[in-house]
């Protein structure tokens, strides 16, 4: 089940953006979302999608990929779409029963919402789609390196998520046996009430803990006695490093996030927008 | 001079009860000396709670010991800013191959120790290739460590030792969890970086045709060397063996009771080919 979910996974493929130094797709991805949140106004969402558009186009990963992907967000959206189509207060009432009442607003809110909402995680599987996980959590070290200045663990952190990624595997593996083990003794994990059901995963719950820590305290003794003493003094095999590609994936960005900016400014939400806002949110849907 | 150089070893586990007092205290280790040169393959037998894997961790400096000297390559191992070098000179392998390996990639796990002790990055890459082309894994570099067999992962660690160049690897049941093949590929393996690379080999064991191998062995009971000696040496003494629960190899156990039915052939049989020889001498005669 957890298998078929393709966010977040890394996909094969050799492109510009698989190329790119994960500090640039980390720091990119940031810049997106940013961007994302400045957008109150229809062309600037056009140009958000856009962007997009340009990234999954150089990423070369193909598009039924990433949508099966959103399979995972499916019933966030919808709730997202009903709370803000009921509950956005409004003047121009389509509809009304009893206490529900559907506004005008509310569903050009709720149509900004969910496309905000794919745009941002389409957005970020982009980075994980193009990244090897070893490569994500160096880049995340480098990127968050200044935080060390003010005591935050960063290379703990990493070391914490690249042996987290390591282990997942190892873990699911685990899960399955006890899981069998346990069938094997009468145990039942299909019928009964959800009550039931969630105390009959405690015989699989409890092995798996005492395992991992068996494992956790092992891999302890591993590190040490392969002369691990933290992040100091530490050389790297892979170092990072920027390559042209990045230069010019840098420069695009910023250049995107000043149109966004200006536009955004410059296109004030209350002169011109309403109209246009109301147009482009039932072309969206 | 002497690799490591062990006098008088004392190590005690302590048993508290929930309230912290001390329950009984347990010598894992019992007044051991003992010695190990360059290039010198060592054996140390025992069965369960022999103390034989709390022994290892000492030449590794992971425990300290309560009593007792011990020197690796002429540092006291006691001494806490010797630490790293004792890690660094005597490398050590564990029993279980997942717990051990901490890259997400073969390359990386075996560059983890280098970069840990502060290498450049051309040379970890040297070292990386190099170790893992002497245990055969080479063709395997880019691999998931989660897709490799038990063999397969146990000379990925033996490789990510030899990467820290270490003049001693302690060896801790490395094939305790393997199938047959692997456990042929990983004895294989260490024999040729001792025979090869002139590194000393301790090998922890209970598998008697393993111990086989070693130059010297020692048998430990209760935190005690027992015996010690050369292996003819010691299986020739097949009743003291089984008086402390070991097992004998296959072929000295019946060249023994063929001795004792009265059958003239020699006592120190170690190996099937040994005893077919020794039997077609007999017939010729």
């Amino acid at each position: 089940m957890i298998r078929d979910i393709t966010l977040g996974q890394y996909y094969f493929a050799d492109s510009t953006i698989h190329r790119m130094d994960p500090r640039t797709k980390i720091i990119g991805t940031f810049v997106y979302i940013a961007s994302l949140f400045i957008c109150k106004n229809i062309y600037v969402y056009a140009i958000a999608f856009a962007f997009l558009m340009l990234c999954i186009f150089l990423c070369k990963v193909p598009i039924k990929y990433i949508c099966r992907g959103m399979k995972a967000i499916t019933y966030i959206l919808i709730i997202t779409m009903i709370f803000n189509m009921f509950f956005t207060r409004g003047e121009t009432v389509l509809w009304r029963w009893k206490a529900l009442v559907i506004t005008l607003e509310g569903i050009r809110n709720a149509a900004f919402m969910a496309s905000r909402l794919i745009m941002l995680v389409v957005g970020c599987s982009i980075m994980t789609f193009t990244t090897m996980p070893s490569n994500l959590t160096d880049g995340l070290e480098s990127v968050m390196h200044p935080l060390k200045y003010i005591k935050v663990p960063v290379h703990e952190i990493a070391m914490m998520m690249s042996i987290a990624l390591r282990f997942i595997p190892i873990l699911m593996e685990e899960t399955d046996k006890i899981m069998k083990a346990q069938l094997a003794r009468g145990a039942d994990f299909e019928n009964g009430s959800i009550v039931k059901r969630v105390k009959n995963y405690i015989p699989v719950l409890v092995p798996l803990f005492v395992a991992s820590f068996r494992r956790a305290n092992e891999l302890t003794l591993a590190m040490e006695s392969r002369c691990y003493r933290g992040g100091e003094n530490r050389t790297r095999m892979k170092p990072l490093k920027y390559h042209k590609r990045d230069a010019a994936a840098y420069i695009t960005m910023f250049a995107y996030l000043g149109i966004i900016i200006f536009l955004a400014i410059y296109l004030s939400p209350k002169d011109s927008t309403d109209a246009a806002a109301l147009a482009g949110s039932i072309n969206m849907q | 001079m002497s690799l490591i150089k062990a006098r008088n070893l004392i190590y005690e586990y302590i048993r508290r009860d929930e309230e912290g007092n001390v329950e009984g205290i347990t010598r894992a280790v019992d007044d051991v000396s003992l010695d190990v040169s360059p290039g010198q393959f060592i054996a140390i037998l025992g069965h369960n709670g022999s103390g034989k894997s709390t022994l290892a961790k000492h030449f590794n400096a992971l425990i300290n010991p309560e009593e007792g000297t011990l020197l690796v390559d002429g540092l006291d191992a006691r001494e806490e800013d010797n630490v790293f070098d004792v890690r660094q000179s005597v490398g050590m392998v564990f029993q279980n191959p997942d717990n051990q390996i901490i890259g997400q990639v073969v390359e990386e796990d075996v560059g983890f120790g280098p970069e840990n002790l502060g290498i450049e990055h051309d040379e970890i890459w040297e070292r990386v290739i190099s170790s893992l082309k002497a245990v055969n894994m080479y063709d395997f570099k880019d691999f998931s460590p989660n897709k490799l067999s038990g063999g397969q992962k146990q000379r990925v660690s033996i490789a990510g030792i030899m990467a820290m160049r270490p003049k001693c690897i302690v060896l801790d049941e490395p094939t305790a969890m393997l199938d047959p093949i692997g456990r042929k590929d990983v004895l294989d393996a260490i024999s040729e970086l001792n025979k090869k690379n002139n590194i000393s080999i301790i090998l922890i064991t209970h598998n008697m045709e393993e111990a086989v191998l070693a130059d010297k062995i020692f048998v430990m009971n209760k935190g005690k060397i027992e015996m010690s000696g050369s292996p003819r040496e010691i299986f020739s003494q097949v009743d003291k063996l089984r008086k402390l629960r070991l097992d004998v190899p296959p072929a000295t156990i019946i060249a023994h009771m063929l001795r004792e039915k009265g059958v003239n052939i020699p006592e120190d049989i170690l190996t099937r080919e040994e005893l077919v020889e020794a039997l077609t001498k007999l017939n010729n005669r």
